[in-house]
Parts: structure tokens; sequence; C-alpha cells
């Protein structure tokens, strides 16, 4: 019995380690989106197509915005002067538009897939 | 300002009418069999609204603390977790639908029945509740924004509430028979929605793989469209869900529908009662 239970540790062990290593090796690569007076900067973020990518939200402005895509299928809330993580990709060529949803008549932008 | 508000505020209702429309057609349904000591006179839905609304506000004040967690994807994952505790009370409900109305001895079904019923709409109000609570929060403390606001909120809560009754008046005229099997099969794509809306929200987090879309509709029916809307207020409809979330809708319609035959070994089970 104690024969097994080590090996499945050791195997467990393996698998974990070899899970960090791929971790790693594929660095999701991360895009900085600010929020102030509600409008987006960069109002566009080039991304390459096939890969998936972090985009790091901060909201400059006192109020609460949310992040909201149809084309990416993403709806995120993001607090008054606050930060958050949406992860999107990886995706096809083309143009994916977004919005603020709280703020729609200014707070507009687009991620361009390339 | 004001249209932004309608639109938004009748988005977040809408789901919630609609599933709370769907469950008081259950109780319609069962009106007469079910205990009528504990909260089975509809006043169910009050406890839960009630109960929901403080939910979101409680959700909405540690929004903040909540979204910092697991790396910035805590509100994925505290929605993803409120998506899957609906599923499985929405499974639990059809597994002790008493399904005999006129039954004598079926207190007990009916209580689980009620708690379950409870719980997914006051899921409900927390999920859709607090981003309302959100929005409303911040615009309220800009002056120039206020009435406009709470004004297109009324009245996106109000076509949001209507949608609801009318869909539950359409129900009930419906005949006893056909009338639970519409209702039934609605609550089958809702809880089939819950497991793709979690399995989207994971996937967002990257707490789930990437996977790929499973079909566009988007250039026929797009997600921003009337239909789109109610469509994906009702049965979760969107225009380029991943394969992944297919799976899981479809996976979740099947529990669904097998959770009652095996529901068929609780006691004192007869078939549902006739037409009339």
């Amino acid at each position: 019995m104690k024969d097994i239970s080590l090996a499945i540790r050791n195997i467990l062990g393996l698998l974990l380690l070899s899970l960090s290593i791929g971790t790693v090796f594929a660095a999701t690569p991360e895009i900085e989106l600010i929020i102030k007076d509600h409008l987006f900067f960069p109002a566009t973020l080039e991304i390459p197509a096939g890969q998936k990518v972090r985009i790091r939200i901060i909201n400059q402005d006192p109020t609460p915005e949310e992040f909201e895509s149809f084309e990416l299928n993403r709806e995120k809330l993001v607090v008054g002067n606050g930060q958050t993580v949406v992860f999107i990709g990886p995706l096809q060529p083309g143009e994916y538009p977004f919005f603020g949803e709280f703020y729609p008549k200014t707070a507009q932008g687009m991620v361009i897939v390339k | 300002m004001f249209l932004n508000a309608v639109v938004l505020v009748l988005r977040e209702i809408l789901e919630a009418a609609l599933l709370i429309s769907v469950l008081l057609v259950f109780t319609h349904l069962f009106q007469k069999s079910w205990d009528r000591s504990f909260v089975l006179r509809t006043s169910w839905v009050a406890y839960s609204i009630v109960v929901g609304c403080l939910g979101a506000a409680a959700y909405s004040h540690y929004t903040p603390q909540i979204s910092e967690m697991f790396d910035y994807v805590g509100q994925e994952i505290f929605n993803a977790s409120v998506h899957l505790i609906s599923f499985i009370l929405i499974l639990v409900l059809v597994f002790f639908v008493p399904s005999n109305r006129l039954a004598q001895r079926v207190s007990r079904r009916s209580q689980v029945a009620a708690l379950c019923m409870i719980g997914i709409v006051m899921f409900a109000i927390i999920r859709e509740g607090s981003e309302i609570m959100q929005y409303v929060g911040g615009i309220a403390s800009q002056a120039e924004n206020f009435t406009p606001v709470m004004l297109g909120g009324f009245i996106g809560a109000g076509i949001g509430v209507s949608t609801g009754v009318l869909l539950f008046y359409g129900l009930i005229n419906l005949s006893v028979s056909w009338s639970f099997r519409v209702s039934l099969i609605l609550l089958c794509l809702i809880a089939g929605n819950m497991g793709s809306q979690a399995v989207l929200l994971l996937t967002q987090a990257d707490w789930l793989p990437y996977t790929p879309i499973a079909w566009n509709t988007s250039a026929v029916l797009p997600e921003n469209s009337i239909v789109g809307h109610l469509l994906y207020a009702l049965i979760g409809y969107e225009a380029t869900p991943s394969v992944l979330q297919v799976s899981i809708y479809l996976l979740g319609i099947i529990l669904i529908i097998v959770s009652p035959l095996f529901g068929k070994a609780w006691p004192q089970q007869h078939s549902l009662a006739g037409e009339n």
C-alpha cells in the first residue's frame, strides 16, 4: 500500500512540475488599458492572432465602469479608482469592438487582432 | 444617459423577472397540493426578493475586495459559483417537484421545492441587483446624471417586470399539462444557461482552457438586437458561444431531464393530473 501511495505522489508531483513549467514558458502577455474621464486609453489595442492576452484595466475615474464586448464575449465590472484583469483570445484576425457599459457614449474601444 | 439607463436596468431586471415568472407558474400549478402552512402562497417570492436585495447590497458593497481576490478574477469566481449553485438548486427543484398536483401528502417535497425556488430567485437577484447598484451608486455621485438615470432605471425595471408578468399570464393560460411542459422546458434551458455562463466566466478568468467558437450567428441574430437581448435573458442566447459552453449547456439540459426520472423513486408518487 505504501509503495502505491508513494508512486501516486511521485506521479502527481511530476504532473504538477510539468504544468508549472508549461505556464512559465507560455507566460501570457499583458496589455494595459486605462479608463479616464469615461474614455479608454489607448482606444485601440493591437494583439497578435492566436495568442491569449491578459488585459489589465485600470480605472482612474472615481465611478465604476463595466468593460463589455459582444464580439469578445466579455463583461467585467471595474470599480472606481480600481483595477481588474480580463483574459481574451486566442482570437482570429479581425476587429472586436468593446465599450464601457456605464458610459457607452464616450467609452468606446477596439481590439485589432493581426 | 437616460436611454442607457433604460437598457442597462432592463437587461438585468429581465433575466430575474423571466426566471421568477417560470417559477411562479410552478407554484401556481401545484398550489392546490403544496403545503399551505409554509411559504407557498406565492409569498415565497416576496421573501426571496427581500433577501436577494440585501444580498445584492452586500455583494455590491464588497465588490472592490472580491474583485481583487484570486489575482483580480474574484468576481468571475464568485459569479460562476453563484451560477453553479443555482444550477444545482434547479436540479434539486425538478427532482422534488410533486408530480401530482392533487396528491395529499406532499408537504415535505413542496418544502424542499420552495426552499430551492427561494434560493434560485435570491441568487438571481444578487447577481443582477448588485450590478444595478454599482451603476446607480456610481452615477448618483454626479448630480447632473441623477434624474435621467433614476427615471430611465424605473422605466427599464417597469418594462422588465411587465415582460415577466406577460410571460406568467401567457403560461398559466395554457392547459395545465402544457403550461407544466413549457415551464419545465424553459427551466431546462435556464439551467443549461447557468452552466454555460459559469463556463464563460471561468474561461474569462483563465481558470478553464480556451475552446474554439462553436458557431457564429451574429450576422443573423446579433446579441445586441431586441430579440437577441430577450433570448439572452430567457435562455442565454449567445451569437458566438464556445464549444465548451455549448457542451455544458447540453449536459445541463440532460441532467435536468434525467433528474425527475430518478425522483420517481420518491414515495407517494402519482402521475400529473390530467388536462382540465
